[in-house]
């Protein structure tokens, strides 16, 4: 008897507690309010000494660190924008759910599922301080501490055999400070090529997950699991050293590497005008790439003769064949003053088939201007054989992956030598005596090698590259990179010694590459910045 | 028996269990709300909110400045420099020479770069403060400075000189600019920007000139000049409530709301000035009245001679787009032969105005505008004025918009046809009436002749020398624009239609 009667009391006890877990669902979950309220925000100097303990670990970091900046001003926009931000998000969000959705519902017999709700709600993420590091490679890396503690509430509701049943997300809480690096620095807008973003630790995340109204995460030991496992996932694929990389333009394009060639041949003018007084001009044609940098090249000057013939070559290096002009410029030659301009010419590159010589007869005009009226006056033509010849991939300059690793030393480079390269980027504060145009002077076994002069600063940039082939490591030996100072006006002190450092190569032959500012001997401040490279072919 | 008092256990053991989860859930659910809450204040926080949390301990690195510093933007920005000002330079080469032909003054045939970088130093963002009083729009106020050493030749063409280059040396800009971003709902949430520079503290752009391989004076007056031109370029382009409005990408959005337009109409009635200053050796002043909001719209009075006190009783209607930050500026000028004197300046701030009601202003002529510029403190006469605001409304409006767009239009027309160099011959045109005189006159010499800044405030006495002297150089030249290079300033002294 006492045995059906315990029988009989587990089965009621069975029957009693899902009834008893529907009634308690029924008043305790069921009949609250689903809804996520705008929380009241009471100044803070109206705070209770309670809340402000609470606020103690959340101190933001830059008032506790002098190394973090005060984000305060973009913490304001954001709050500012955020109503907009919501509603824009929230939208693409939704449109580009649906038609996943779409696909996947026939799949599993599920009569619909849509957003019940889908906010973001009222609290925007803040950015409780901002961290920069400078180094001296071409980067930006910054470290922005971001909090956000918000109130969004995103319910799906799924609709199958005649029941609802609704997922519903609220009090997402996210915190995390992730390293954003931009590199390479490019000098075109918006000046940098891509994003790296890598988490410096563990992000701390916390929400609710509530199933047809209950939280499943505040069933004990759950949420710490589910937290586990998501900070481990996200740890997983950004926890730095791993990065997530973000390309936002070609880097290659922006840097404007040489793609090619262009060879040129000078054959002959024509119909010259005549330029001296006494006499035919004596002429000779210059010729560059529309904005480039480089010097332009010139062929000899033939004298008195006003339908010369030059048969000379040359060699362009091209950058951007779709964008470039060849530009041909025809001079007087003098023997005193300024050389006449007799007339110019242009050439697009993209009217050029690769590969495939080109003679063309083109006609001098006096300016670039097509509808000027000054070039309906026949000037004289020029005849050019133009040939343009792209780089094929492998033979491609170095791309841009390998300049921040040292690439490999050119073939032909002695075993157990290797190619030391010194990269000259920039001083500052160089402070002259006289005067303070300056420029540098490597001295290696003897061999100089100078950049070029910068005028009447104290913080030159150079970015020059020079080369030493060696027979073997220079481990022994030193480097002498002297900052001079010219000038031609200052008869009584031409030459002015700024500083000077001493570099000794036994370092870059273990390191490979080291880019470091050294400050100057002889000077005050100036510290200067130089780039060195050990290439070896093995 | 068993049975009845399982289920009796078991319900109330379900119950307990459910409220326990619910109770488990509102405390972890008050307890995330509550960290919501203090993150959300702590994201603002002002130097009492700080000074309660800390205490004591208040750390000494904090201030709290109006304008938000922004150190790691100047470490980046300066880090970022070299290939900013690389990547600028096209930019700003193709978005400023047509701008200096615009705005190029009359005598120069062209305008144009020739050389163009940015240098080696990096602007400062000294300070950021960001500010709602609308909504939909944010405003963000940006304290610029940049003591650069860019490097910038500009070609200058002139009817008497081939060609000369000015080198720009020394640029310093101090100013704050206001960038206004119009919020939208579709990503990238912003569907407009509005760029101006704020009146206050005034924008300071300095420089100084220097002609490569030649001497300034090859052109006389063109230092001058082109201080005008970027003078004129500033304020009547940038400086607030002047601005410049980007649509962003994508969002079709109607901008004109943010456009500035005319708001409303002043009348203004230039009854009298006392007690002028003599500034001629025979006989007395000649007084007139020069009147804007706008230096593109100006207005003058008759001439009165021989007369310290002299009384006008003219009016005028001028356009005002920015009651809040607008003023008229008054400027009594001394017709002199050749180059007229500046007897002396005033302003009245347009919000000091009642709207629809007729006051009178009594205001006491200054030499100079600007309060540090100012030495002497000798009494300079006073001038009188009515002055009343009318509020436009939308149809009003359209029709001050349509009549300044046909203005305008005119103006370029006239430019096209060449009787004008430039859109600001025609201002000049009104600036020279003013400057010289020499329109007024009647000699016949072309109005756009002078290149006096009197309206931008500019006149010093070694200027007008050099524009006095400019006038005659040019003036042979110059013969073709006589006459109709005037388009704003007829003898009824109005710019607009009056519109009762």
């Amino acid at each position: 008897m006492g045995f059906f009667s315990t029988i009989l009391g587990f089965c009621g006890f069975g029957v009693g507690i899902s009834m008893g877990l529907g009634i308690g669902y029924y008043l305790f979950i069921y009949l609250q309010p689903s809804d996520v309220e705008d929380p009241e925000i009471r100044p803070l100097i109206e705070q209770d000494t309670e809340t402000l303990r609470r606020m103690l670990p959340e101190i933001p970091l830059w008032v506790k660190n002098p190394d973090y900046d005060r984000m305060d001003w973009l913490n304001k926009f954001l709050a500012l924008m955020w109503p907009n931000l919501d509603k824009a998000i929230c939208k693409t969000a939704e449109n580009i759910a649906k038609p996943i959705i779409a696909e996947q519902i026939p799949k599993y017999k599920i009569d619909s599922v849509e957003f019940e709700k889908l906010t973001l709600g009222t609290l925007p993420p803040t950015f409780q301080g901002m961290k920069v590091y400078v180094t001296e490679e071409k980067e930006l890396i910054m470290e922005p501490f971001i909090k956000w503690a918000g109130n969004p509430n995103i319910t799906i509701a799924a609709k199958a055999f005649g029941l609802k049943a609704t997922v519903q997300l609220v009090d997402l809480q996210v915190f995390a400070s992730p390293r954003i690096t931009l590199k390479p620095l490019v000098p075109s807008f918006p000046c940098f090529a891509k994003i790296y973003v890598s988490l410096m630790e563990k992000p701390h995340v916390d929400f609710g997950l509530k199933l047809v109204g209950a939280d499943l995460m505040s069933i004990p030991g759950l949420y710490r699991f589910v937290q586990e496992i998501v900070k481990d996932q996200v740890a997983n694929m950004y926890l730095w050293p791993k990065t997530l990389e973000v390309q936002i333009m070609d880097p290659t394009k922006a840097l404007k590497r040489p793609v090619g060639i262009l060879n040129v041949k000078v054959i002959r003018a024509m119909k010259l005008k005549k330029k001296d007084l006494l006499g035919a001009s004596d002429p000779y044609v210059k010729m560059k790439l529309a904005d480039d940098k480089l010097t332009s090249k010139k062929t000899s000057v033939k004298h008195k003769n006003l339908n010369p013939e030059w048969n000379e070559e040359f060699s362009l290096v091209v950058k951007d064949p779709s964008t470039q002009v060849g530009q041909f410029n025809v001079y007087d030659w003098e023997q005193v003053g300024k050389h006449d301009k007799m007339g110019l010419s242009s050439v697009p590159l993209k009217d050029l088939i690769p590969e495939e010589p080109k003679e063309m007869t083109l006609n001098l005009l006096k300016t670039m201007d097509p509808n000027d009226p000054q070039n309906d006056k026949p000037r004289g033509q020029l005849v050019v054989e133009l040939t343009y010849k792209p780089f094929k991939e492998d033979e491609m300059p170095r791309g841009f992956e390998e300049t921040q690793t040292v690439q490999k030393a050119p073939e032909g480079t002695p075993a157990g030598g290797g190619l030391l390269v010194v990269i000259v980027h920039e001083a500052e504060d160089l402070d002259g005596k006289y005067h303070t145009n300056p420029y540098g002077k490597l001295t290696f076994r003897g061999e100089e090698r100078k950049t070029k002069v910068v005028k009447k600063t104290r913080d030159p940039r150079w970015e020059e590259e020079f080369q030493f082939m060696l027979e073997e490591e220079p481990t022994n030996e030193k480097m002498l990179l002297e900052v001079i100072s010219t000038s031609s006006r200052n008869l009584l002190h031409p030459k002015e010694t700024l500083g000077y450092i001493n570099v000794g190569l036994a370092d870059v032959v273990n390191n490979k590459r080291i880019n470091e500012k050294y400050h100057l001997i002889d000077s005050k401040n100036g510290r200067i910045q130089i780039e060195l490279q050990w290439r070896t072919s093995s | 028996m068993g049975f009845t008092s399982g289920i009796v256990m078991g319900a109330i053991f379900g119950v307990a269990v459910m409220f326990g989860w619910s109770y488990m859930m509102s405390y972890r659910r008050t307890k995330r709300v509550a960290k919501a809450m203090v993150i959300k204040q702590l994201a603002s926080l002002n130097r009492d909110d700080l000074r309660k949390i800390c205490g004591d301990s208040f750390p000494d690195w904090i201030s709290f400045p109006v304008y938000e510093q922004a150190k790691w933007m100047n470490k980046q920005l300066s880090k970022l420099w070299p290939f900013v000002a690389d990547a600028a330079t096209m930019v700003i080469k193709e978005s400023v020479e047509p701008l200096l032909e615009e705005y190029r003054p009359p005598g120069i045939t062209s305008l144009k770069f020739s050389k163009l970088s940015l240098g080696t130093v990096a602007p400062k963002i000294e300070g950021i403060r960001v500010q709602s009083h609308k909504k939909g729009q944010v405003i963000m106020d940006i304290d610029f400075r940049w003591g650069g050493n860019p490097s910038i030749v500009l070609g200058v063409k002139a009817a008497v000189v081939a060609n000369l280059p000015i080198q720009l040396k020394d640029l310093q800009v101090f100013t704050v600019i206001r960038v206004v971003f119009q919020l939208a709902e579709e990503i990238p949430c912003i569907s407009a920007v509005v760029v101006s520079l704020l009146t206050e503290p005034k924008p300071k752009i300095d420089y100084t000139l220097k002609a490569v391989g030649g001497s300034l004076t090859a052109i006389p007056g063109i230092s001058d000049m082109i201080d005008d031109t970027v003078n004129t370029i500033v304020t009547d382009m940038l400086q607030w409530p002047h601005r410049i409005v980007v649509p962003l990408g994508g969002i079709p959005v109607d901008t004109s709301e943010l456009e500035l337009k005319p708001q409303g109409e002043l009348l203004v009635t230039v009854v009298r000035a006392n007690d002028l200053k003599n500034m001629e050796m025979i006989g007395k002043s000649d007084p007139y009245v020069v009147l804007y909001v706008r230096p593109l719209f100006k207005v003058k009075t008759r001439v009165i001679e021989n007369n310290l006190n002299p009384v006008w009783n003219q009016t005028f209607n001028l356009i005002a787009e920015d009651k809040e930050t607008q003023s008229i500026i008054i400027e009594v000028f001394d017709r002199d032969i050749g180059q007229d004197k500046k007897l002396g300046t005033a302003k009245l701030p347009l919000i000091e105005l009642e709207a629809e009601t007729e006051k009178e202003y009594e205001l006491r002529l200054l030499p100079s505008l600007d309060m540090m510029k100012i030495k002497d403190k000798k009494d300079r006469g006073t001038v009188m004025l009515k002055v009343r605001y009318h509020h436009f409304n939308n149809e009003e409006q359209l029709a001050a918009l349509e009549e300044e767009k046909r203005i305008l239009e005119e103006r370029k027309k006239l430019k096209e046809a060449g009787v004008i160099g430039s859109t600001m011959d025609a201002l000049d045109g009104a600036a020279s009436l003013v400057g010289s005189g020499v329109g007024m006159v009647g000699t016949g010499i072309g109005a756009g002749v002078g290149f006096v800044g009197s309206g931008l405030g500019a006149v010093g006495s070694g200027l007008s020398k050099a524009g006095k002297f400019m006038g005659r150089t040019i003036t042979g030249q110059s013969g073709r624009k006589s006459g109709t290079a005037t388009p704003v300033t007829s003898e009824n002294g109005s710019s607009k239609p009056h519109q009762q």
